[in-house]
């Protein structure tokens, strides 16, 4: 089956603008207004993805279901690609604030906090399972903007400076080690190994990948105080 | 038209998951437990598990990995272990590792579809007790009820299914199978696998609370039905102390007396009478009270006796005859029939000299003595019967019953030690014995 890409030269700078940040931080009621689409077309492409799969959506279905103009979802979002890497970049968002805004998790241990954070993440992507195994495969392309573009780049050192911030405030780590200043860009590379695992895991209630967060957090933390491996 | 997409999603996730696809081990939990920072042992002391928290680190580096599993099932099995250390060692059994509170709500949203604080009123996220495999949590509900919300450690089913297959590899391969032949390991696995399963616990409590409502003295918790699910199981609040508190306010000698016989009338009434019994004499299991009453929680490990099973046991209870006679040892093999064994005459003499030694000291069978109090402070009794039970091992007496009817008989025998109880034994068994189950085998009941 063919797959119909959403692609137009004259909005790129726009879009590509517009996708960087997810939240209207620019304020106005004009930019609430093009949240508030923003929003509609997110929740349209989610629900497609979701029923259709990634790969079979289009930008028209898109816009037909957020009942907007095809060309309107290219002035907020250059490809579907765009769109998908905009919902990550909320999940990071919602994981960072719900770490952050829950006030008990202050005094909690390393480990805690960061099982908050990544079931805080799986948590949000939970309703679109299956729209992420699809973005996840999709993201193994060398061409893929998912994982290989600026948006990408500037999720992924947003997620690895505030798991790096996680581990600087913990007293029980000690500063400066070759492993701590590793483990941030380690994280990361072991939450897509997380997800994977999630994608995959059939028990009731994902009990698996809770027990395989909680003992490999446990002892991943335990070897950072320790200082070596 | 297939999709191209799921497919290679579903090759690329199959993939993973052959190598991140492994549920770990129950054993492996306990270990790690070992390894743990001196901080976190700290913590762990400081937690409600703390005394078993202590027991656990020095176990551990006693009896670290394969060899400690080993040795819970010879001690369960054996009596080699003191009876102290064995129930300890049956609390380290039902050990999972804490959960933090961030884990209780996620496994709790996992079963229930929805976190703690939009099920409940209120939520305690400080566990006050351990669970079997879990931990327990107070909680009011939103029509205002106390109860003990009951969340097990995830993934904990298959952690003990794979242990299992693991201790079956190496049982096979060694002389250790000789011990623990294929229907103990399956007693033994079955009882574990039924303590991980709440809906099973649930049916237990459902049919403990009435059948034991006779007796008057003991309270069982009730199931909220509506606020479980799977790894969650909520329960009403049982009242109680714990054995050490009770003993700490100094309970007078006719109230531990007055305990001791409701505990030995509960086993009774459960073996002799239900045909079923509470198979988990862990202390923290019996809650105590001034009044004499008792409360019973933790029904994951229960054992059901078949009716050929229980009228046999009847018949040999308080048997008025001589032991070591032919009518006596008759009723014994018959036993082992119903079990399609043969009574080898070594394990023959050794049932009759228990039946002899222990039973006929401590349950006299002559009516005339049924007021006679047996005093449980003699730690002689306790000891008695460790060294019949080994007696009875190394005799190879090992029916699958045993396991868990020794296990709780030791139990009992413990906690009446403990509350140096004096106890109006065979008049106990004797009004057990009228109580239900009655058949032609049953000629104690004319005795």
């Amino acid at each position: 089956m063919p797959v119909r890409r959403a692609k137009t030269g004259s909005t790129r700078k726009t879009s590509a603008r517009a996708a960087k940040r997810p939240a209207a931080r620019r304020g106005g009621k004009r930019a609430e207004q093009k949240e508030a689409v923003r929003k509609r077309i997110v929740d349209a492409a989610l629900a497609l993805f979701q029923t259709r799969g990634f790969d079979q959506t289009t930008t028209r279905q898109i816009a037909q279901k957020a009942k907007l103009a095809e060309g309107t979802i290219f002035n907020y979002f250059e490809t579907k690609e765009d769109i998908a890497l905009y919902f990550l970049q909320l999940e990071v968002d919602h994981a960072i604030a719900t770490v952050r805004g829950t006030p008990r998790l202050r005094r909690a241990p390393l480990e805690e906090k960061l099982f908050a954070l990544v079931e805080a993440q799986l948590e949000f992507l939970a309703p679109h399972e299956k729209f992420i195994g699809a973005a996840f495969v999709h993201a193994l392309r060398p061409t893929s903007k998912i994982a290989f573009s600026m948006q990408a780049l500037d999720l992924r050192n947003r997620y690895i400076a505030f798991v790096h911030e996680l581990i600087q405030e913990s007293e029980s780590v000690p500063p400066g080690s070759l492993l701590t200043w590793a483990a941030p860009s380690a994280f990361w590379i072991y939450y897509l190994g997380v997800l994977l695992y999630w994608l995959n895991d059939v028990s009731s209630g994902k009990q698996h990948t809770l027990a395989l967060l909680d003992r490999s957090l446990k002892l991943g933390v335990a070897m950072l105080r320790k200082g070596s491996l | 038209m297939p999709r191209r997409g799921e497919s290679a999603a579903r090759r690329a996730l199959q993939m993973a998951s052959m190598t991140a696809g492994v549920t770990g081990s129950y054993l492996g939990y306990l270990v790690q437990r070992a390894f743990l920072s001196e901080k976190g042992r700290e913590e762990k002391l400081r937690s409600t598990h703390a005394k078993a928290g202590r027991r656990i680190v020095t176990d551990l580096q006693e009896l670290r990995g394969p060899a400690m599993k080993l040795g819970q099932l010879f001690s369960v099995q054996s009596g080699i272990l003191p009876d102290e250390a064995l129930a300890e060692l049956g609390s380290l059994q039902r050990e999972a590792p804490g959960m933090h509170p961030s884990l209780v709500r996620a496994q709790f949203r996992g079963a229930m579809g929805a976190p703690p604080e939009r099920v409940f009123r209120s939520f305690d996220e400080t566990p006050f007790a351990a669970a079997s495999l879990g931990q327990v949590h107070r909680a009011v509900t939103r029509d205002g009820e106390t109860v003990a919300v009951k969340i097990q450690y995830p993934g904990i089913t298959d952690a003990v299914k794979n242990d299992f297959s693991w201790f079956r590899a190496v049982a096979t391969a060694s002389q250790i199978k000789r011990y623990f032949p294929e229907s103990l390991i399956a007693e033994l696995e079955q009882h574990i696998m039924a303590e991980t399963d709440y809906v099973a616990e649930a049916r237990n409590i459902d049919f403990f609370g009435p059948s034991l409502a006779p007796l008057g003295f003991v309270d069982v918790p009730r199931v909220r039905h509506d606020l479980s699910r799977g790894t969650v199981l909520t329960l009403s609040m049982v009242r109680g102390d714990s054995i050490e508190v009770f003993l700490a306010s100094r309970p007078s000698q006719r109230t531990r007396d007055l305990v001791g016989e409701r505990l030995l009338e509960l086993f009774y009434f459960q073996v002799l009478g239900l045909g079923a019994f509470h198979a988990d004499p862990h202390w923290g299991n019996y809650l105590f009270r001034s009044d004499g009453t008792v409360g019973l929680v933790d029904f994951g490990c229960v054992r059901h006796l078949s009716p050929a099973f229980v009228d046999n046991l009847r018949s040999v209870f308080l048997y008025p005859g001589p032991r070591d006679s032919a009518p006596f040892r008759a009723l014994l093999s018959k036993r082992y029939a119903l079990a399609g064994q043969r009574l080898a005459p070594k394990t023959q003499s050794a049932l009759v000299r228990m039946a002899t030694e222990f039973y006929g000291t401590v349950y006299p069978p002559d009516v005339e003595r049924d007021q006679e109090r047996v005093d449980f402070g003699d730690a002689s009794i306790v000891r008695l019967y460790a060294r019949e039970s080994q007696n009875l091992l190394r005799a190879k007496a090992t029916l699958p019953e045993y396991v868990f009817l020794g296990r709780t008989e030791s139990g009992l025998y413990n906690t009446l030690h403990r509350l140096q109880a004096r106890v109006r034994t065979s008049a106990i068994v004797r009004r057990c014995l009228r109580v239900g189950g009655a058949t032609a085998e049953s000629g104690v009941r004319r005795a």
